[in-house]
């Protein structure tokens, strides 16, 4: 309820720790043009333009009114707000002198805020402790892919050697071989015509089906890898087709130049016969007209039905029958989330992210990458290179010694054997080769100030809204599946507001609008998982992600000095009471 | 744009067949029988048969035309000419005769004539016009001058180039075909052509201003015909709803008004042809009829129209705003706003959901931006059927309202005349059931299609219509709404997708066996009437209505604020705004704005700080875009940027006691808003062809910037007085051209010495809590220290002003005294009163020497306040530019003095 007398002048509207400021006779605007007298304080005049003479009354655009809100926490509000009939302060002490009955909520609220903030800390508590759980492992993660990556180097190293001397060797026996084959066709030419012919026959059979078994059991040796690539083919096939249903779809902005052709010959047929016997082609050819025209404005396709104006994303779905949903899927549960992408401002506090997700069920979101889940079984991997690099390296050791190279002519099985263990060799280096720029790829990343972020190097993280599944992989790409459809939403770009937000840019492109791309805010929680996946401007999307990640230790520590103060007030409050 | 889908005049067989002619090249006509009756002169035209052919006349005599000129108070000749139906041979069908535009009083107002004058020689006929003006009636060939009396020398008159022809209509007989096509569309014309053109001359005039709609850089109309025009169409009047209009073009968009407006240093006219169907307009240049000698100060124009009738009216002036005024006394003054409506308004295509609304709301308050309407487009409806809410998107509409209302808050929503046709929506049932759309050429529901597909579009030329659709906004009906909610009408041209030129058949039928063709350009104007209408009756008449419309006609103002469409975010759009707004003004139109930021693409933040900066000043100002575009409430460009647009909020917020003072005088007398420099610099011939800067009433004057980067402008300040920048105080002599800094913090804007301007300095979250807040007086003193203004203050909201509940008072500076007295425009005593309890806190003196003055006496009381140096503005680190006196504290509803010493 309203206080009844007005209240203090001198201390109206302003900051407890600002009173000393103004308790001399001449006031000093803050702004320092101006000086003023104490009776020119909260007079309803203003004399500092900054608002410095007016803290309790609106007569200065830029001041601040300070809320005591005894039993909750102190706010500033803008000066605009005082006595404007609209209750602001929960003890509605900016509406000293407005009609507005203001009574006081702030024991209420502030109990309601405390157990929040309460809440909150549990969350960051445990919060902290699996974040240091997570750095662990992805520091060790790190080392190891540090290590293994030395290790691969130096591997690539070695078995480059390898290859060097294979290749010389192999050259050798392709020059031996050359000269043979020269001098057996010298010889040849000496001997009779019809001879000559036939052995030339054999020769090159034979040399025809070496070949052969090299390439054989080269296909052997690198069926996994083959496997691997034809995946990203297919990636690859993916984009393309859907790259190529935007074509299409582009294909159908006619030029106008066409709609009178359209008009007068209709080469469609009507989507939609619901006009019955009196539905003509002329009539038909109209409601093409009219749709076409509408798509002028929404930029959707024309021959899609009315209700779905403005979903423009269905139009660029393209089935893609590769995507399998073999992967956990969880629902999202966090509709009641109130932060939205307005939140995105500088001004974002952790206030509004107190909607953490410790509440929420098992299931999460996320899952491992394939390359991760199945770790390529080819005789590249680090565990084993030892064995596997001795064993070539033996190998060619054994085959480089037991060959004779002034052994005329070649043996023929030794130079076979030769050229299948260079084939072989140099498959290996460049799969190791390929493994190293993949592992140095991701090395080269920025994750985080103490590498917070280096387990999602190899995960996706996904959330159901509505009918859509989004789907993001950090460092990676974001996209939109709906059904077989699935769209681009952007390529990893970098991390922003210092760990805060991870942004992927340059996804599809939108039909008169920017390339897709997403922000993924993120905030303290006990699971990766994504929320409130939003397009608050046309093909820019956001979403929330909680994550231990952002459990930070001294923002634990900020929130209990809060809760501190918090609870001091109210101990306070009561004495006073 | 897309060109080829709209008809040029070549592509217009009355326009190519009317513009190919030369003056005098037809068979005269010739007036033959005048006569009084009934207080109006009547004679018959009779076109001289000849035997040359003449497309529209082959093989028939023409009958004689009934021709019938009225005068009205005030100096307005009206002329109409229009076929005699009590010929036998004349055809059944009655041409169109706009209903409803007309002010239904204007009658009353009729002079009755009671003599014909004849010259001597019998070869002209004259009549009484006013005190200074009489009509003469040239007998052949025919013509009709406006001149001062004792003069010879007009200062209106038409067909003086013998360019007059009426197509009479005709029975179709066998054989013929009258059909027009175009792109796939086939107009049936039943009728046959039946077009009418005709010239117009203003003698005296440097310029001729007027007839919008057109995207245009320049105020003045440009000729489209004649010497130094290379080719160019004449300018179209005919509604359309044009997908990217380009910025300046003669063609066509969505509205229509053909009232004309000639201005000279010595004096104005302005000619007004009440005619709904396409028209097209050459404004010709000196030496287009291959006179030897050009003649001087005279332009020239040619009217050319499909249908309808000749029911024309010339203003004689002579003074600009009496042109103004006299087409307002035939058109109307616009419907007296509320507050609400004339402060910021909030739209996009669209805000998405309840939640989407709450947090853009939510945005304002964090960013302590003042707002006062937010909008939602055409996706909030359940599949586009109007008064409909998307359950899932807006499940809860009247506690949305109301949130919004909580903060003093409105909200608009949009209808539109396209009806779906879907047999389970009511509106669709029951206009399908009562016969109330608009019939196609063979008599069923005219069926287009539009964003809700399959639609038709109710009939509202018909009353019971009309009435039928006003009932609709109830609150019952309506449901959903809440008394906090107000209409937006868009695609009112009508917009058909499907149709010819994106709009309807012309051969479509309304109410009366009315042809499209004939109605055309005032379709939208009757829709907005009804919806107008509607709100009128939802509130008892005692809520002032607001609806915008896209579609207009003459006489739109009584309905409603209009907007300028689908603009471009692009530098061209934001300069072409104050031409198009400026000429919307000239002709009635006062409450008009451009989309703020431009609706289709995406402005650069400089862009969007400047369109803020000049839309702020826009009579109806709101930012709005396409739903393709980037989010761009006003806070998502960083801090820097959102205090740029804060700051431009606040501008309009603080002046809007002058602007709704303004409003008050436009729906008053009919002057606009924003003002061309000419309307009150008249003789200054420098100002004639100005279109970047403008007045807001008699005493701001604005300069935009249209260009990016810019950093100097060359500002015209007319007069003799001196003007003060209300950036910082400064003074800037007049009659000069004065080249400025820009700054990114405003556009440039003048107080002109001798005015006083009232203003509040207080922000809020809307106007709503402004209410009580306390006045600041801004006077800016002239050479002789001396100054004047007004303020008018009501409820804001009620029609109680009409009877007296208001307060307006006149401020008058003079010999170091401020005086504020009031001024009673009502004849009667007052059957009710307003009261305020607002107080003067501050009164800021321009152009008194620093120290002119120390303190300050107030009578009655006789006590003394302080005046000292301080500040123009309340900004962070404002220098002291100005004399203040601090807290008189009278009261604003009071007579009192306040003396400076």
């Amino acid at each position: 309820s309203r206080s009844t007398s007005l209240p203090n002048k001198e201390s109206l509207g302003i900051d407890p720790q600002d009173l000393g400021y103004y308790k001399s006779n001449v006031i000093k605007c803050k702004d320092g043009s101006k000086k003023i007298t104490k009776q020119q304080l909260n007079d309803e005049f203003c004399d500092c333009p900054d608002g410095t003479d007016e803290p309790g009354t609106s007569a200065c655009p830029e001041g601040k009114f300070y809320c005591q809100n005894v039993g909750h926490i102190p706010i500033k509000i803008f000066s605009s707000r005082v006595n404007d009939a609209i209750c602001d302060c929960c003890d509605g002490s900016d509406e000293y002198r407005s009609n507005a009955n203001c009574p006081n909520t702030c024991w209420e609220a502030g109990k309601a805020a405390r157990g929040k903030l309460k809440k909150k800390i549990e969350t960051f508590k445990e919060g902290v402790v699996l974040r240091k759980v997570e750095i662990e492992k992805a520091n060790q993660a790190y080392a190891k892919d540090e290590a293994d990556l030395a290790k691969l180097k130096s591997d690539e190293k070695m078995l480059k050697d390898l290859v060097q001397k294979l290749k010389e060797q192999k050259e050798v026996i392709d020059k031996l071989e050359e000269e043979r084959l020269k001098k057996e066709q010298d010889e040849k030419t000496l001997r009779e015509e019809k001879e000559k012919s036939m052995e030339e026959a054999t020769e090159m059979g034979e040399t025809q089906h070496d070949g052969a078994v090299n390439n054989k059991q080269d296909e052997s040796i690198d069926s996994h890898d083959i496997a691997v690539e034809s995946g990203n083919d297919n990636r690859d096939d993916r984009e393309a087709a859907s790259s190529q249903a935007v074509e299409q779809y582009i294909g159908e902005d006619l030029d106008d130049g066409d709609v009178s052709e359209i008009a007068d010959t209709s080469p469609y047929e009507s989507p939609k016969q619901d006009k019955g016997d009196s539905s003509t082609s002329e009539e038909l050819s109209r409601e093409e007209l009219g749709r076409l025209v509408a798509s002028r404005w929404t930029g959707e396709s024309a021959d899609q039905k009315t209700d779905n104006i403005g979903n423009v994303e269905e139009e660029h779905m393209d089935i893609d029958p590769l995507v399998t949903n073999e992967h956990k899927v969880s629902p999202s549960e966090t509709e009641e989330d109130g932060a939205k992408y307005n939140d995105d401002d500088d001004s974002y506090e952790d206030d509004k992210d107190e909607d953490f997700e410790e509440d929420h069920a098992d299931s999460d979101g996320s899952y491992i990458t394939d390359e991760y889940e199945n770790p390529d079984p080819a005789d590249t991997t680090v565990g084993s290179s030892s064995s596997w690099l001795d064993k070539i390296q033996l190998t060619v050791q054994n085959v480089l010694q037991a060959f004779n190279f002034f052994k005329t002519p070649v043996n023929v099985s030794d130079a076979v054997h030769i050229r299948k263990e260079y084939d072989d060799t140099s498959s290996k280096l460049s799969k190791l080769q390929s493994r190293v720029s993949s592992l140095t790829e991701k090395l080269k990343h920025d994750f985080g100030n103490e590498k917070e972020f280096y387990l999602f190097y190899d995960q996706c993280f996904e959330s159901k809204q509505n009918k859509y599944v989004y789907k993001i992989c950090p460092f990676k790409q974001a996209s939109q599946v709906e059904g077989y459809g699935n769209t681009r939403l952007g390529s990893w770009d970098k991390f922003e507001e210092s760990y805060r937000v991870m942004a992927f840019s340059g996804g599809e492109k939108c039909w008169n609008g920017p390339d897709r791309s997403l922000k993924v805010r993120l905030r303290c929680g006990l699971k990766n998982e994504i929320s409130d996946v939003d397009e608050p401007s046309r093909c820019e999307y956001t979403a929330f992600m909680s994550t231990p990640s952002l459990c930070v230790e001294e923002k634990l520590k900020e929130l209990e000095k809060k809760l501190d103060q918090m609870n001091t007030r109210e101990t306070q409050n009561r004495d006073e009471l | 744009w897309k060109k080829d889908e709209f008809r040029n005049c070549d592509q217009t067989p009355f326009c190519k067949r009317a513009r190919s002619r030369t003056p005098h090249s037809l068979p005269h006509f010739t007036l033959s029988d005048p006569s009084i009756s009934d207080g109006h002169l009547t004679a018959r035209l009779l076109q001289s048969i000849s035997s040359s052919d003449n497309d529209s006349a082959a093989g028939d005599a023409p009958r004689p035309l009934l021709l019938r000129l009225s005068v009205y108070q005030g100096g307005i000749l009206r002329l109409k000419i229009d076929e005699d139906h009590s010929d036998p041979s004349a055809p059944s069908k009655k041409r169109f005769e706009v209903p409803d535009v007309v002010l239904p009083d204007f009658e009353d107002r009729r002079l009755w004539l009671s003599r014909v004058s004849s010259s001597d020689d019998g070869s002209t006929s004259s009549v009484y016009l006013s005190e200074d003006f009489e009509a003469i009636l040239r007998h052949n060939p025919f013509e009709v001058q406006v001149r001062r009396k004792g003069s010879n020398d007009p200062s209106i008159s038409l067909n003086s180039h013998g360019l007059f022809d009426f197509e009479q209509l005709r029975e179709k007989k066998e054989g013929e075909d009258w059909e027009e096509r175009f792109r796939g569309h086939t107009d049936t014309r039943p009728y046959g052509p039946q077009s009418i053109s005709f010239d117009v001359s203003f003698h005296g005039a440097e310029f001729v201003y007027g007839i919008p709609e057109h995207a245009s850089n320049s105020l003045a109309l440009r000729p489209t015909r004649g010497p130094g025009v290379e080719h160019s169409e004449p300018y179209r009047l005919f509604n359309l709803d044009v997908f990217e209009y380009i910025h300046d073009s003669p063609f066509g968009i969505y509205g229509s008004i053909p009232f004309m407006l000639s201005h000279g240093v010595k004096s104005s006219s302005g000619f007004f042809w009440l005619n709904a169907a396409e028209m097209q307009i050459d404004v010709l240049a000196p030496g287009w009829d291959d006179a030897a000698a050009a003649v001087k100060g005279r332009i020239d124009t040619f009217w050319m129209s499909e249908a309808g009738i000749v029911d024309t009216f010339f203003f004689v002036g002579p003074r600009s705003k009496d042109v103004i005024q006299q087409y307002a006394s035939v058109t109307g003054t616009l419907a007296m706003p509320q507050e609400f409506a004339i402060a910021y308004h909030q739209c996009r295509w669209n805000y998405r959901d309840e939640e989407d609304v709450a947090s853009v709301d939510a945005g304002f308050d964090e960013h302590d931006i003042p707002y006062d309407v937010l909008w939602l487009d055409i996706e909030h409806t359940d599949g586009k059927r109007y008064f409909t809410w998307d359950k899932v998107l807006f499940p809860n509409p009247e506690e949305m309202q109301k949130k919004l209302f909580s903060k003093g808050r409105r909200m608009v929503t949009i209808v539109d005349p396209h009806i779906k046709r879907d047999e389970s929506y009511y509106v669709h049932k029951e206009a399908t059931d009562k016969g109330y759309y608009v019939k196609d050429a063979s008599g069923k529901d005219f069926d287009g299609w539009c964003w809700s597909g399959s639609s038709s579009y109710p009939d509202t030329l018909n009353p019971e219509v009309r009435e039928w659709w006003s009932e609709k906004f109830s609150l019952q009906n309506y449901g959903g709404s809440t008394p906090s909610l107000y209409i937006w009408n868009d695609m009112n041209e009508p917009s058909v997708f499907n149709g010819p030129e994106i709009s309807m058949p012309r051969d479509a039928l309304h109410f009366g066996g009315v042809e499209h063709r004939e109605l055309h350009n005032a379709y939208g104007y009757y829709f907005h009437m009804a919806t107008a209408d509607g709100l009128l009756k939802r509130g008892n008449v005692k809520d002032r209505p607001f609806v915008l419309s896209r579609a207009f006609f003459a006489g739109s103002q009584r309905h409603g604020a209009i907007w300028t469409g689908d603009n471009s975010a692009d530098w061209d759009h934001l300069k072409s705004s104050v031409p198009m707004i400026l000429t919307l003004g000239l002709t009635g139109m006062s409450f008009s704005g451009a989309d703020i930021g431009g609706f289709f693409g995406n402005p650069e933040p400089e862009l969007l700080v400047r369109w803020y900066q000049l839309g702020a000043y826009y009579p109806f100002f709101r930012a709005h875009a396409h739903h393709d575009t980037k989010r761009r409430e006003p806070w998502l460009f960083g801090e820097q940027k959102t205090a740029l647009i804060r700051e431009a909020i606040h501008t309009r917020y603080s002046l809007l006691p002058y602007y709704y003072s303004l409003f008050r005088k436009a729906s008053a007398s009919g002057v606009p808003i924003l003002r061309p420099l000419w309307l009150e610099f008249p003789e200054d011939k420098e100002t004639f062809d100005n279109s970047e800067a403008f007045m807001i009433g008699e005493s701001i004057l604005v300069q935009g910037i249209y260009e990016e980067g810019q950093k100097s402008v060359s500002v015209y300040l007319p007069g003799e007085q001196s003007w003060y920048s209300m950036r910082n105080g400064a003074a800037y002599a007049g009659g000069q051209a004065h080249k400025l800094d820009v700054f990114e913090d405003s556009i440039p804007s003048f107080q002109r010495a001798g005015s006083i301007v009232p203003r509040k300095y207080r922000f809020r979250r809307s106007t709503t809590q402004m209410t009580n807040d306390p006045y600041t007086l801004v006077i800016a003193l002239n050479s002789s220290l001396a100054a004047e203004g007004e303020l008018y203050i009501d409820d804001g909201r009620s029609y109680d002003f009409e009877h007296g509940a208001y307060i307006h008072r006149r401020f008058v500076f003079s010999n170091g005294r401020l005086t504020s007295s009031s001024i009673d425009l009502a004849a009667a005593p007052p059957r009710e009163k307003f009261s305020s309890s607002c107080t003067v806190e501050r009164i800021i003196l321009l152009g008194m020497r620093p120290g002119g003055a120390k303190k300050a006496v107030i009578e009655p009381g006789n006590y003394e306040t302080v005046v000292e140096p301080g500040p123009l503005v309340l900004r962070a680190g404002a220098g002291s530019v100005a004399l203040v006196i601090r807290k008189p504290d009278v009261r604003i509803a009071d007579d009192w003095t306040i003396k400076v010493l």
